[in-house]
Parts: C-alpha cells; sequence; structure tokens
C-alpha cells in the first residue's frame, strides 16, 4: 500500500495541476489576507485585536476546500480522460486498492494545501497586527485547532473530490457536481423546512471542523461525518463504476 | 508448459459479441502472431487476458492464474494496448517512474528499458510532445518495466515508421532468444510473419486458424502455370489425365491437383514444347484473407 500511495504522490508532483492548484491557494489566500487588512476595523468588520487570529488562519477556507475537491477530482478522473487507467491497472489489478491509495494521497495533497493557505494568511497577518500593535498569541488553543480543523477539512474536501471522480468518471461534469452541490446544499433546509438539517449534509458537516458552534455538530462528529460521506462515493464509485471494463 | 490459456472465451457488448467461444494455447517460449481483421476481438481478448474487461464467459489466465492473481504481474506479463494512455504533461521518464513505483521495482529499471526502446534522449521531455512512434516505444518500454516472461503486444507496429518496424521485430525476435512467450496481434499477417512462429487468426470473434506459418500456407491452394505454343493440345492431355486445367490466354494454361513432374511427363509423352513452367502458391496474405473472410461478410 505504502508503494502505491507513493506511486500517488509521485503522480501528483510529476504534473503542474497540483503545483497550479498550491500556487492558486497561495496566491488567494494572500488576496483575501490583503482585503482583509484593508477593511478589518470598520463599522460590521472584525476589530483589530488579539480575537481575530483564529479566524485569520481560516480566511482562505471558502476557496481552499473547492481546489482541494478539484484536486481530487482530477487525480481520480485523469486517468480515464487521459488513459493512464489502463497502465495504473495493469500494475495494480486490484482496482479498490488505486482508489484507497488516491484517497491518502490526496488527502495529505490535501493537508499541504491547508499548511500553505495558513501559513500565507498567519505570514501576513502576524506582521500586520504587530504593526497596529496587536499583542497575538500564536500558541493558542483556538487557533491550533483552527489549525487542524483546515487541514482536515481540506484533506477531505479531496478525499470527496475523489469519491465524486470514481463515481462520475466525467471530469467536468464531477466538479461541476461537486460544485453545484455546495449551492445546493445552502438552501435544502430553508426548501425542505428542515433548519436542523444543514448539520447532517456534508458541507454543514464539514464546517464543524473549522468553526463548531451549537448550529453544527461537533468538531470530531462533524469530521467523522464529512469523512464518511467521502468515502461512502469512494467505495460506491469503485465498487459500481472504477471496476467496469475499460476498452 | 502453455504461457496462456484461453477457454471457451467470449464477451459481449450490448447486441454485440465481440469475442464467440475463443480458445487457444500459448506454448511458453513461443511467439505467436495474433491475426484478424479490425474489428476481430483482438484487442478484447487481449484486454480479458489483463483482467481490463471481464468476460461474459469462459477464462483467459497465464498458465492457469488469472491477470489478477499474480502475485507480482508486472514481472510476469508485460502488456502494449492501443488506448494505454500517459498523461500528456508528464515526462517519459516520470511515467515509467510513476509504474516502477507502484509495482515496487527499482528505479534503475525506468532508465535501462528507455534506453532498450531509444528514448533515453527523449526521456525527460514531455509525453505530450511525443509522435505516435515515441508513445508506441514509451508503451513498450511500460511492458518492458517488470523484464516479464510473456509480453502482449495490441499492433505494436501501427505509428511506427519502417525503421522503426525493423527495429521492433529484432525486439521481439531478441525477447523470444531469451526464452520468452510473446503474444503479438496484428490485422496484417505481412507485418508478423517474419517474426512469429505461430499465428492464431481469429475473425468475428471466432478462431479460425491456429497452426505454424508453414502448414497454414502448405494447406493453402498451389497450381502449376504453363506457357507452350500448344495450350489447347496440353490442356486436353492433362485434363483427360484428370487434372483441373484453365487456359489463361492464348498460349497459358494454369492446372491444379498436379505437380509439376507430372505436367512435364505428360508434354514429354505427347512430344508438346514446353516454354516455361513454374510452381505457385497463394501467398500468405491471400491465405489470410480467404481464412478470415469465410463464412459470410465482416459486418
Amino acid at each position: 500500500m505504502t508503494r502505491l500511495v507513493n506511486a500517488e504522490l509521485l503522480k501528483l508532483r510529476t504534473t503542474r495541476t497540483a503545483v497550479g492548484v498550491f500556487a492558486l491557494t497561495v496566491a488567494v489566500t494572500a488576496l483575501i489576507m490583503t482585503a482583509v487588512m484593508l477593511i478589518a476595523g470598520r463599522p460590521g468588520q472584525p476589530a483589530i485585536d488579539s480575537g481575530i487570529l483564529p479566524d485569520l488562519v481560516v480566511v482562505a477556507k471558502g476557496p481552499l476546500v473547492i481546489f482541494a475537491l478539484i484536486l481530487g477530482v482530477l487525480g481520480m478522473s485523469g486517468e480515464f480522460r487521459h488513459g493512464t487507467a489502463t497502465p495504473t491497472f495493469l500494475v495494480t489489478p486490484h482496482r479498490g486498492r488505486v482508489v484507497a491509495a488516491k484517497v491518502v494521497a490526496h488527502a495529505l495533497a490535501g493537508v499541504t494545501l491547508a499548511a500553505a493557505s495558513a501559513v500565507v494568511a498567519l505570514g501576513i497577518g502576524l506582521p500586520w497586527l504587530r504593526s497596529k500593535g496587536v499583542e497575538v498569541a500564536i500558541f493558542d488553543a483556538d487557533v491550533g485547532s483552527r489549525l487542524l480543523g483546515l487541514a482536515a477539512t481540506s484533506a477531505l474536501h479531496a478525499v470527496l473530490g475523489i469519491g465524486l471522480a470514481a463515481l462520475i468518471r466525467n471530469q467536468v461534469v464531477a466538479v461541476a457536481a461537486g460544485l453545484l452541490w455546495m449551492r445546493i446544499e445552502d438552501l435544502l433546509p430553508a426548501v425542505l423546512h428542515r433548519p436542523g438539517l444543514g448539520r447532517w449534509l456534508p458541507e454543514g458537516a464539514a464546517a464543524a471542523l473549522t468553526g463548531a458552534s451549537p448550529a453544527t455538530l461537533s468538531m470530531w462528529a462533524g469530521g467523522l461525518l464529512f469523512a464518511a460521506y467521502g468515502l461512502a462515493l469512494a467505495l460506491i464509485g469503485t465498487r459500481f463504476v472504477v471496476r467496469r471494463d475499460l476498452t | 508448459m502453455s504461457a496462456i490459456n484461453v477457454h471457451g472465451l467470449s464477451k459481449r457488448f450490448g447486441d454485440v459479441l465481440a469475442v464467440d467461444g475463443l480458445g487457444f494455447d500459448v506454448e511458453e517460449g513461443t511467439v505467436v502472431g495474433f491475426l484478424g481483421p479490425n474489428g476481430a476481438g483482438k484487442t478484447t481478448t487481449l484486454r480479458m487476458l489483463l483482467g481490463l474487461v471481464a468476460p461474459t464467459a469462459g477464462t483467459a489466465t497465464f498458465a492457469g492464474r488469472a491477470y489478477r492473481e499474480l502475485p507480482a504481474p508486472t514481472r510476469m506479463v508485460g502488456a502494449v494496448l492501443e488506448a494505454s494512455g500517459f498523461h500528456p504533461g508528464r515526462s517519459a521518464r516520470n511515467h515509467l517512474r510513476v509504474l516502477a513505483t507502484a509495482a515496487g521495482l527499482p528505479g534503475s529499471r525506468v532508465d535501462e528499458v528507455l534506453g532498450q526502446v531509444g528514448l533515453a534522449d527523449a526521456a525527460g521531455r514531455r509525453v505530450g510532445g511525443f509522435s505516435l512512434g515515441m508513445r508506441q516505444r514509451l508503451g513498450l518500454a511500460a511492458a518492458l518495466l517488470g523484464d516479464p516472461g510473456v509480453l502482449l503486444l495490441d499492433e505494436p507496429a501501427n505509428g511506427l515508421d519502417p525503421e522503426g518496424i525493423h527495429w521492433l521485430r529484432g525486439l521481439i525476435r531478441r525477447q523470444a532468444d531469451e526464452g520468452r512467450t510473446v503474444l503479438v496481434s496484428s490485422h496484417l499477417l505481412a507485418e508478423v510473419a517474419q517474426t512469429v512462429d505461430q499465428v492464431v487468426i481469429i475473425a468475428r470473434g471466432r478462431l479460425v486458424a491456429h497452426s505454424t506459418l508453414a502448414d497454414l500456407t502448405a494447406g493453402a491452394a498451389a497450381a502449376v502455370r504453363v506457357r507452350t505454343p500448344q495450350a489447347e493440345a496440353l490442356r486436353d492431355r492433362l485434363a483427360a489425365g484428370g487434372a483441373a486445367v484453365q487456359l489463361d490466354g492464348p498460349d497459358k494454361l494454369v492446372v491444379t491437383g498436379v505437380t509439376t513432374e507430372q505436367v512435364g511427363r505428360a508434354a514429354a509423352a505427347a512430344g508438346i514444347v514446353l516454354h516455361e513452367m513454374r510452381f505457385e502458391r497463394s501467398n500468405l496474405e491471400e491465405v489470410f484473407l480467404e481464412l478470415t473472410n469465410h463464412g459470410g461478410n465482416r459486418s
């Protein structure tokens, strides 16, 4: 299994796709941080005080999880799009193992994206707060839990991407389905008149990872539920789609 | 000991029966041409052997074991398949490094096989810029990565220039000389005739012939062509002896069912002058066409 995960990590490192997504994450985080610095402290915006630090860690979470999801989708569907599925499955005829290795490798890639985003956010945010004369404690429990949550949600969104693409071979359709679901999920509880439903849906569960509140599940429960969604998709996709004839 | 066993193998794609009760064995250490017109079911058969396509019925194994049951498939079987792909943005070397990593093969094999297929100089280039011939070589490099005892090559000559085809023949021959088993598919008999020990010919998913090349041509129709100013006299003489004779111009005959000796003797006995006589066998390509078209037109 280690061999297969290493092979998947090598796949990620040897095309421009993952590098591009990484660069995009860094750039977008920097952009958002700039915007935050410009508007912070204005009426209706977060105050510039030590309490802002945990929020800065997850400042680019929205785009970050979308990038992670796309990276996961590309990692799986690319095999079919480019026909590399044939050599891949010749080396590893048990296709479920390939999907499992992709899940692990892309989860690690998701963690890397989250780390890059957090480093950029804090790299810009800490000097800025210091220049405003705000004393900040970086080794703060809240900051730590946000960092952990950001890494987890990014990793699990990449896993969700693998699951989506295992189920929907077409790259564009799989990405579109993922993004569309995020929108639908926002509306669903209201449409169904079930306000409590949201926390049980994938993105609602994921939200607990980076900001647990009375409206969400606990961080652990949300994380596990969200992981279960991604893994369930990957399992169903492997069983019914990935194992199909490769002609 | 046979290296490849195909038994009662069938595959249905919707309404199309692509492979229909196919059966043949390939002996260890032989080079076998797997022949048939386009659409005969060659690729589907190879993909079933490799576990990429699930058979509707029957089995396709390597010495009795399904591909997915092989403990280290890449070390036992190497395959070049037509639709086998490459990520256009990945270099040739990295493509092979990925496969070697997943297969647990030493990284040194990557440069060895790149050299073997003549791609050492292009190893660092991205595959997107490769010609069809270079991609075919890279596919071969991937197949050779695990130094396997059995090679399955699906139309490996596609996209190769004449020099490349010559090189490919040499490569297949060297693999065979080292005792490897090679099953090489083609829709052109002439392409593999110089390389193979045996042929398995299929049409419409069914086996139509499995023999050595010599046996294949021995069974083919043969004729004696004669040029003589007394064509009609010789015709009557031979026809009386039971041969099938056809006049092919004012001074030419085509005689079947006799040897040149018999024709010569008949001519001498009747005092007939012969200007030319030669024995002619249908060539391989004609035999192949006849076999694969037998039993109606291809759909």
